[in-house]
């Protein structure tokens, strides 16, 4: 046993994606598809005073034109996180009025794309105008309600006070922001409805969440989730985008039954911009008090950020203090305020990766103002539990994180004065920062068939969205079984497979592998084999076809036991040209603790994924909103700025610890998000050594090093 | 969007009397712009005179020392051009520093001319704007400007010229050769764009119907000296927050001559002629570039959310003549 887990495997997809053969959801051919071009408020407050499609309905092609007037008929969902969920508690055209810029007042539907875009640049609106609330500086904030129970509120030993001044050597108390961040994965949202006689749907749609989807179109259209199938074998991209069903999406699966056409809608670059979801911006105050050695006595964290006035969602910041650092004292506190904006949602580590930024500059500068080393700050200060849950963390490697990253990178050669590295005329700045992520699991099935070809089938309806599910599944199965990873086929992404659970959380290999490996175990047991030749040899001997056995997985009572998390540290050097404001990062180095890795190729992978995104969100990604109609003025790939190959630099990433078997039977935690954790805070942390200067404020564009 | 006919020139003289005849015809060649604009319904034209297969590929030196660019030459083929390469390095650099290579691959010389503005306002429309329709007002003065122009700009308008490779051109001194019914003419690159003034719906000088068949390259001794620094959001497929293009012939311990333009600042390629008189007979030393850098943004008048841009065009300034003062490359 054990050949292949913790190898480095070429993902089992990756051919197909390289060549083309991959079908993503809008991809699907079918006869007689037809094209609705979404119609979007131009407006960010007011309503629709009228509405004229005339003209859009008289142009040649078009098929039917559908607004608030005429909207395809739609049943409201149960929208809990449970059994269905969308992501914008207000239907599509459920009434005239306008939320935020960018908002969708209609479709039209006509036989080529083309035509029905031309349609709908002639639709004449005439709104009714109200001022606008886009400016989140201004808005007003209330304390936020609880979204997955727990309060958004939370004290613990003394804040009567809150001055610690008398014991304390230290205190640090700063105000960090961050600005908001569109969704922009590479495939645009996108779909295809398929309704036959009625009474039957399939949709082909990218989605996180493939039996969440089937249940939430199922109550959507009324019918029962049988009766919807979801395809989505591919995602190029989700990030926490593409969970639930976005207005689109529920006007496109339900304007296909109306017109009897199969219906395709493809979001433009320009809508994503304002109506696919973002991840809010953010003001974070942070407040630590420490003796002359470091010891923490209190921590103070209060977070604000925004939502839209058609649903709530709040980015919860503070989820990572109780976690991170041992405190007698700490009160922590969120605040949401309505914008005319779309919704905000989750968007890679939510809640986590702005918390971080915060509080991991928070300990920076706490460091300094102590001289002591930011790894010995931290290593002073690491929690054996989770504060709140009041549980220790099963195999926890956080200290090892922090010393191996150091001796790899070579931070014992820092010199501890900013300005004090120069390379030429450049200035040369190391930063780290910490890493978490919660880890996470849900209840899961696979479906295991062993077929008399010598290969192995794995079928679920988890999904792939380019982490590599797809080969990890493989690989577990491979393992189990005694098979080369070529010999198994994963089947995943269709709602006709076993429950797969969600690809959010960084929990779909946390929950799908140990399914994948009782499956296995199972299908062994049927057989009466010690591996899958024996059972393949019995196949021969009998004349069947295959054996079948399906296994499920879920979270047990070890999560009153332990609290469970992964953890990391990011190592980064910056050089900055002072005079023309010109910041550059040349090194990185990431050290994770995730359990077990299972392969490390695309363990590595997901992790630059994440330190790159966390890149763009410390150097370039900010979406700005016109003051007075609260459109977006980013309007596509080349003026919302990510990260191109020339801003990143090598990434080494390596990994500690051990299998966390407390966690699940393969001892994996996800490691999805937890890269991204941290990232903006190492590099502004570099930064400061560098030049001195204390970014608070993301992102580090070329006017804030003037 | 207006249907459209679409034609294949089969002469310069045939694209120009089509254009002229009609004046709702536009040109194009390699589309990396005027197909963007198409499909978000910016330009409705009545048909695309398709001029991609017209003999204007060549780069040959002329019997005065310049070196003729033709109008289609790619500007992947201009900035590798061995001749370009020796003799206007910041040409080849200022090219390179623009859009990315598959950009590159199509984009033809006579296009980057004609890109537009890449103002948020004037490219949805959504939002009125007078570039795109006269007299409907300016939502950039007041609302989201940092990427906005600080020099030269009217009330009407405050969009900011795109090209890379024509401010370097502006630092050349390079001639745009156009042709129409009335026959070819030569415009000095500086004139080629215009200010916004009352009519930012017109970029250009050009006339109805005419073409540019060529960019002419003047012999410049010192271009050794050229400089082409671009600041922007990342490092590389982003528009200049400013640029600079600069080259300098120094004589003895005496600037001779001095070449100082800025992109990402005007509504057109902004040559620094008041900074560039200063410098003359001026030793080439630090002091002296702060001046000029100050000369040069001496009218600067910035919006709500770029007054950076003075500041980090008058660094750009300094930067750039001082690496033109070691002799060029890199800045």
């Amino acid at each position: 046993m054990n050949q292949v887990i913790g190898k480095s495997v070429n993902r089992k997809d990756g051919r197909a994606k390289v060549t083309g053969e991959a079908t993503y959801g809008a991809e699907h051919q079918i006869q007689g598809l037809v094209h609705g071009y979404l119609v979007t408020a131009t407006i960010a407050k007011g309503s629709i005073r009228t509405i004229d499609t005339q003209k859009a309905e008289a142009t040649p092609g078009v098929i039917a034109v559908f607004t608030h007037k005429n909207p395809p008929k739609v049943f409201k969902p149960t929208n809990n996180w449970m059994t269905s969920k969308i992501y914008e508690a207000r239907l599509p055209l459920s009434d005239n009025t306008i939320h935020y810029a960018g908002q969708i007042v209609g479709l039209v539907v006509a036989d080529t794309f083309e035509r029905a875009r031309d349609a709908a640049q002639q639709i004449q609106i005439e709104y009714e105008t109200q001022p606008v609330e886009v400016n989140a500086q201004q808005a007003n904030y209330q304390k936020a309600k609880s979204m997955f129970g727990e309060d958004m509120e939370y004290v613990a030993g003394e804040f009567e006070t809150g001055d610690f001044s008398a014991v304390d050597t230290a205190t640090v108390e700063a105000t960090y922001t961050t600005e908001v961040e569109i969704h922009a994965p590479m495939e645009p949202h996108a779909l295809v409805a398929h309704w036959e006689n009625n009474d039957s749907v399939t949709i082909y749609e990218p989605t996180q969440w493939v039996k969440g989807s089937q249940r939430t179109y199922a109550e959507l259209v009324g019918l029962p989730p049988e009766r919807v199938r979801i395809v989505s074998p591919y995602i190029g991209g989700g990030f926490g985008c593409k969970a639930f069903p976005w207005p689109h999406g529920i006007l496109c699966v339900t304007a296909a039954k109306e017109i009897k056409r199969p219906l395709k809608v493809v979001v433009s670059r320009r809508q994503m911009t304002a109506n696919t979801g973002h991840r809010s911006h953010t003001e974070q105050t942070i407040r630590l008090a420490a003796n002359k050695e470091g010891k923490l006595s209190a921590i103070e964290h209060t977070a604000k950020s925004c939502t839209s006035p058609v649903d709530v969602f709040t980015e919860p910041c503070t989820g990572i203090t109780p976690v991170m650092y041992t405190t007698p004292n700490m009160k922590l506190k969120q605040e949401l305020a309505v914008l005319n904006v779309g919704t905000p949602t989750f968007m890679r580590a939510p809640g986590e990766n702005p918390g971080m930024f915060a509080l991991e500059s928070a300990m920076d500068e706490l460091a300094w103002e102590l001289n002591i080393d930011p790894i010995e700050l931290r290593l002073r200060n690491e929690t054996k539990e989770h504060q709140r849950k009041k549980l220790p963390f099963s195999a926890k490697h956080f200290a090892e994180c922090l010393t191996t990253g150091a001796e790899k990178f070579g931070w014992s050669d820092r010199q501890m004065q900013p300005r004090s590295q120069q390379q030429g005329d450049l200035l040369v700045g190391w930063g780290m920062a910490s890493a978490t992520f919660p880890a996470l699991r849900s209840s899961v099935e696979a479906k295991v068939r062993l077929l008399d070809d010598g290969t192995a089938h794995v079928l679920t309806a988890g999904n792939d969205m380019g982490t590599g599910a797809y080969t990890v599944i493989a690989m577990t199965a491979a393992e189990t079984l005694g098979l080369p990873v070529e010999n198994i086929r994963v089947e995943l992404g269709d709602s006709m497979l076993p429950n797969g659970g969600l690809a959010g959380g960084s929990q779909m290999t946390a929950s799908l592998t140990p399914a994948v490996l009782a499956a296995c175990q199972s299908v062994l047991e049927t057989a009466q084999a010690q591996n899958a030749q024996e059972a393949f040899a019995k196949l021969r001997e009998s004349g069947r076809a295959a054996y079948e056995a399906t296994a499920s997985s879920a979270p047990g009572e070890e999560g009153k036991k332990f609290a469970f998390n992964s953890w990391g540290a990011h190592f980064c050097e910056v050089t900055v040209d002072e005079e023309i404001a010109r910041l550059r990062i040349t090194r990185w180095v990431s050290v994770m603790n995730i359990g077990r890795v299972l392969n490390s190729k695309t363990a590595a992978s997901q992790i630059r994924g994440g330190v790159i995104m966390g890149i763009g969100q410390a150097l370039m990604e900010e979406c700005h909103l016109d003051p007075t109609t609260g459109y977006p003025v980013v309007y596509d790939l080349a003026t919302y700025h990510f990260p191109a190959h020339a801003d990143i630099p090598r990434i080494e990433v390596s990994f500690v610890g051990e299998p966390d078997l407390d966690f699940n039977p393969m001892g994996v935690r996800g490691c999805g998000e937890i890269g991204i954790t941290g990232v903006a805070a190492a590099v502004t942390n570099a930064v400061y050594h560098a030049t001195g200067k204390r970014i608070r404020s993301l992102p580090i564009t070329p006017d804030k090093l003037l | 969007m207006k249907n459209f006919t679409y034609v294949r020139a089969n002469s310069i003289e045939d694209a120009v009397s089509r254009a002229t005849s009609d004046r709702q015809a536009m040109f194009i060649a390699g589309g990396t712009n005027l197909v963007d604009r198409l499909k978000v319904f910016l330009d409705e034209p009545s048909q695309l005179v398709d001029v991609s297969r017209l003999e204007m590929k060549q780069i040959e030196r002329t019997n005065t020392g310049s070196l003729k660019i033709g109008a289609l030459v790619t500007n992947t083929a201009l900035a590798n051009h061995i001749e370009v390469r020796r003799n206007y390095p910041l040409l080849s650099r200022a090219v390179l520093a623009g859009a990315s290579q598959q950009i590159r691959n199509m984009a033809t010389v006579g296009g980057n001319l004609m890109q537009r503005t890449r103002c948020p306002y004037y490219y949805d429309t959504a939002f009125p704007c007078n570039k795109r329709q006269q007299n409907t007002g300016c939502p950039a003065t007041t609302g989201m400007n940092r990427t906005h122009a600080i020099l030269g700009a009217s009330e009407s308008c405050v969009a900011t010229n795109p090209s890379d490779m024509s401010v370097a051109l502006a630092a050349i001194d390079a001639v745009v050769e156009v042709e129409g019914v009335q026959g070819k003419r030569e415009i000095p690159l500086i004139d080629f764009h215009r200010l916004p003034g009352n009519n930012p719906e017109r970029d250009t000088n050009l006339e109805p119907g005419e073409l540019i068949t060529a960019v002419i390259l003047p012999p410049l001794s010192f271009s050794q000296s050229g400089v082409y620094l671009k600041l922007r959001d990342r490092a590389s497929y982003a528009f200049a927050l400013v640029s600079v293009a600069t080259a300098l012939e120094v004589a003895g311990d005496k600037i001779k001559t001095a070449r100082v333009a800025l992109g990402g600042v005007a509504h057109k390629p902004w040559r620094a002629m008041e900074a560039e008189e200063f410098l003359i007979g001026k030793a080439a030393n630090k002091s002296n570039f702060e001046q000029a850098a100050e000369i040069a943004l001496q009218d600067a008048q910035p919006l709500a959310h770029n007054g950076f841009k003075v500041e980090l065009s008058k660094r750009a300034i300094r930067r750039a003549l001082a690496v033109s003062a070691q002799g060029g490359g890199l800045a």
